[in-house]
């Protein structure tokens, strides 16, 4: 049975058919619908949404968007999913702002959320029922939008994401105060104002509200910490003033006053009794006195409770942010020590099984042969075959030079005898020496680097050379091996062809892999015609005392 | 022929002892360590020192450290190198005081024992005997500029024969040519290089040398 891969969940409309049902039994066929179903569900929150925004339509209205709803959620579930959350959130927006209208100056009933919600006769609390309900819905469906939008690896929903991490302190995110919480806080404030900023009849107050929510989002995005002191601010001033409302209704009189004093003409037709007290919302409740107290007074003391708790996070906010950041540079050191560590190991490992190879198969081998023929040269010599015998011993001789010299390219691939004796510098010299064009080398330490590095980097250099040996076609080739700054740095300069690619080949692949371990790196600069500049850094102190070189 | 021998490794040392005796050499001294050997070979100073690169007490370059040494006390005391491996960086400076009588070769020549006992002679008559091994090297090199590149290829050729200690006969039959024509390339080549004023050995070793040096 084929396994069914993440990618099938999101293109169901070719795959299930040609593959799950052609290739699979029926029992492959549903557990694939299964995680379908798991990994996209959010998209059938569509056709209810679907339906219930049609409801004012009446029948079959309805139905009829949900099915259209459900065909394009079984269509496309990814993008359908995608697009719920979003849904959700307008949708509930919607609901907020026609309670709002409802109250203040929509006389027809409107249908939200299965709710036929009217105004009665008089726009307040007790007398409209349904608004409550509306309330509640249009908070749900933005709960849930929010919801939806925080799940892992929902699309577009990275900022609430964020936002959630911050609040907890999760997710290599400081534990702060999300600015992003600006946007609901500067909803609550302006909701204040509803009369006079959403539902005026004038076009200049619903420039103000779009105005105040663009300058909050750029407070958000470009000043982080100023919008973070507004939500601390702004939620503190909120419970605060919903605590002295509940327990005066003066204070909401006088948002009301201030709004009569604006001369605004919806406020002159409504009754003189109703007017002040409907036209100030707090948290979606109407600030009229009565059974609403008693829900501006929670609102007011959960949002100071919040204020509250998340004071202290401002004043460490500098302090978090530079930890978390800390931290994120640690779990990233940790994943390059990791990674480059197995490299290293693997490189050793390889490196040794090369070295036991090519032991077994060359200076091992030919002892062996040297000792089978010394031991037939005897028996010659015992049956008086001198010149047999003396075949036999100068085939042992042979033997045994050609197992001196495979031990010594060994070695000198193992740690040069150079670099050993002498240390980088000398050791780079040499190797110019042994070079077929000229080698100009300038290097100078005031002692040697650590003797792991000074291989790593000698031996990046030896490979460079090979390259531009091979490749480059120069006359002649510059070294410059300096100490500068706590950084070990070689410069390997030619004349050649240039067009050198890090990317194609092995060799500049391999120098990079050796560095890796010591944090060093390797940077080239080859432009078609040349000069090729290739850099290697490591940072590593001179610690041991320099080999002298006379 | 008095010879003292620098050599860690006892097995080594006593082959080398016996191997030169049986050539008619005379041990004067056989050392395993450089400051024992640099009071022979300045204390005896015998006709050549025999030096193995890599000695105690820091098992680095001790041995060519105390050659060169020996060679700055005692100037011209003939001194051959042997080692597992053959650096043009330490034919350099074995060379530098253009003095003569240095060798520097591999220490597995020594199975060739009678090319070995005559390299030795070479060394101590005042020669210049550097490891074929060093020479490909050389030979190897592209010469673009500098008194060398004015060479003709044969020249290059006897140059790196001479650079092995040959003499002028020796390189006439690895060549396949009379030795007046390898009398007459040597000369070509001490005129290009500016050698024209000294004595014969003396202008091969600063011959070699400037090989050495391209």
């Amino acid at each position: 049975m084929r396994a069914v891969s993440d990618d099938d969940l999101f293109h169901p409309g070719d795959r299930v058919n040609k593959l799950g049902l052609t290739n699979s039994g029926t029992r492959s066929t549903s557990s694939r619908l299964l995680r379908l179903a798991r990994a996209n569900w959010p998209a059938l929150l569509l056709p209810l949404l679907a339906a219930d925004t049609a409801g004012i339509a009446g029948p079959p209205w309805p139905l009829l968007l949900a099915i259209l709803a459900l065909i394009l959620a079984l269509l496309a579930p990814r993008e359908a999913a995608t697009l719920a959350p979003f849904a959700l959130l307008a949708y509930g927006a919607y609901g907020f702002f026609l309670m709002h209208a409802l109250l203040i100056w929509e006389k027809q009933p409107v249908f939200y959320g299965l709710v036929h919600a009217s105004r009665g006769r008089y726009p307040t609390w007790q007398t409209s029922g349904p608004l409550g309900l509306v309330l509640t819905e249009s908070v749900v469906f933005m709960a849930v939008g929010v919801g939806l939008l925080a799940r892992p690896g929902a699309p577009g929903g990275r900022a609430v994401r964020r936002a959630l991490a911050q609040l907890r302190g999760t997710g290599g995110q400081p534990r702060t105060v999300p600015p992003l919480l600006l946007l609901p806080v500067l909803f609550l404030w302006e909701e204040l104002f509803s009369r006079t900023l959403w539902f005026g009849d004038q076009s200049w107050p619903r420039l103000v509200t779009v105005l105040i929510v663009a300058v909050g989002v750029a407070l958000v995005v470009w000043l982080p910490r100023a919008a973070a002191v507004l939500v601390v601010a702004g939620t503190v001033m909120l419970g605060l003033g919903g605590l002295l409302w509940s327990g005066n209704v003066q204070w909401s009189e006088m948002f009301g006053l201030w709004a009569q004093t604006r001369g605004d003409p919806h406020f002159a037709g409504m009754g003189a009794r109703v007017v002040p007290q409907s036209i100030v919302l707090y948290g979606g409740v109407p600030l009229d006195g009565g059974i609403t107290r008693l829900f501006t007074g929670l609102q007011g003391a959960v949002l100071l409770g919040i204020g509250l708790a998340l004071t202290p996070r401002l004043l460490t906010w500098g302090a978090d942010f530079e930890l978390a950041e800390r931290a994120r540079a640690l779990a990233q050191r940790v994943d390059g020590l990791t990674r480059t560590r197995s490299d290293a190991a693997e490189a050793a490992v390889a490196e040794l099984r090369r070295i036991e190879r090519d032991l077994h198969d060359g200076a091992q081998a030919r002892m062996v042969a040297v000792g089978m023929s010394l031991r037939a040269a005897e028996q010659r010599l015992i049956s008086a075959e001198p010149g047999a015998a003396l075949a036999l011993v100068v085939e042992a001789r042979e033997a045994s030079s050609r197992a001196i010299i495979e031990l010594r390219d060994l070695v000198r691939g193992i740690y040069p005898p150079v670099l050993a004796d002498r240390g980088l510098v000398e050791a780079v010299r040499n190797l110019a020496l042994d070079t077929v064009m000229d080698v100009e080398v300038s290097a100078d330490l005031p002692a040697e680097p650590p003797m792991p590095i000074a291989a790593a980097v000698y031996f990046a250099v030896a490979e460079i050379l090979t390259n531009v040996v091979q490749h480059a076609r120069a006359e002649t080739v510059q070294i410059s091996v300096r100490h500068v700054d706590g950084v070990l740095r070689a410069w390997i300069t030619d004349d050649g062809l240039g067009g050198a690619d890090p990317a194609r080949g092995t060799g500049l692949a391999g120098v990079e892999r050796r560095l890796a371990p010591f944090d060093g790196i390797l940077a080239v600069s080859s432009p078609a015609g040349g000069p090729t500049i290739v850099a290697i850094e490591v940072p590593c102190a001179l610690s041991s005392v320099k080999i002298s070189s006379s | 022929m008095r010879v003292v021998i620098g050599e860690d490794l006892f097995l080594l040392r006593d082959g080398l002892v016996r191997l030169l005796e049986a050539h008619g050499f005379e041990i004067a001294a056989a050392v395993g360590s450089a400051p024992e050997l640099l009071t022979a070979l300045t204390g005896l100073k015998p006709d050549v020192g025999i030096v193995d690169v890599r000695m105690p007490p820091s098992h680095t370059d001790d041995g060519l450290r105390v050659a060169i040494e020996a060679r700055r006390a005692v100037p011209g005391l003939p001194i051959l190198v042997l080692s597992q491996y053959v650096e043009q960086l330490y034919a350099r400076e074995l060379l530098a005081d253009q003095a003569g009588g240095v060798g520097y070769l591999l220490k597995d020549r020594v199975f060739s024992d009678a090319a070995f006992a005559s390299a030795v002679r070479d060394v101590a008559a005042g020669g210049t005997v550097l490891d074929p091994e060093v020479v490909s090297r050389l030979m190897a090199r592209r010469v673009r500029s500098g008194p060398l590149a004015a060479l003709t290829p044969r020249e290059r050729e006897v140059l790196a024969l001479m650079a092995e200690g040959r003499s002028n006969a020796a390189i006439a039959a690895r060549l396949f040519v009379t030795e007046k024509a390898v009398s007459k390339h040597a000369a070509g080549i001490f005129t290009r290089l500016g050698l024209s004023q000294s004595d014969d050995d003396n202008r091969r070793v600063l011959a070699v040398l400037a090989y050495l040096n391209s």
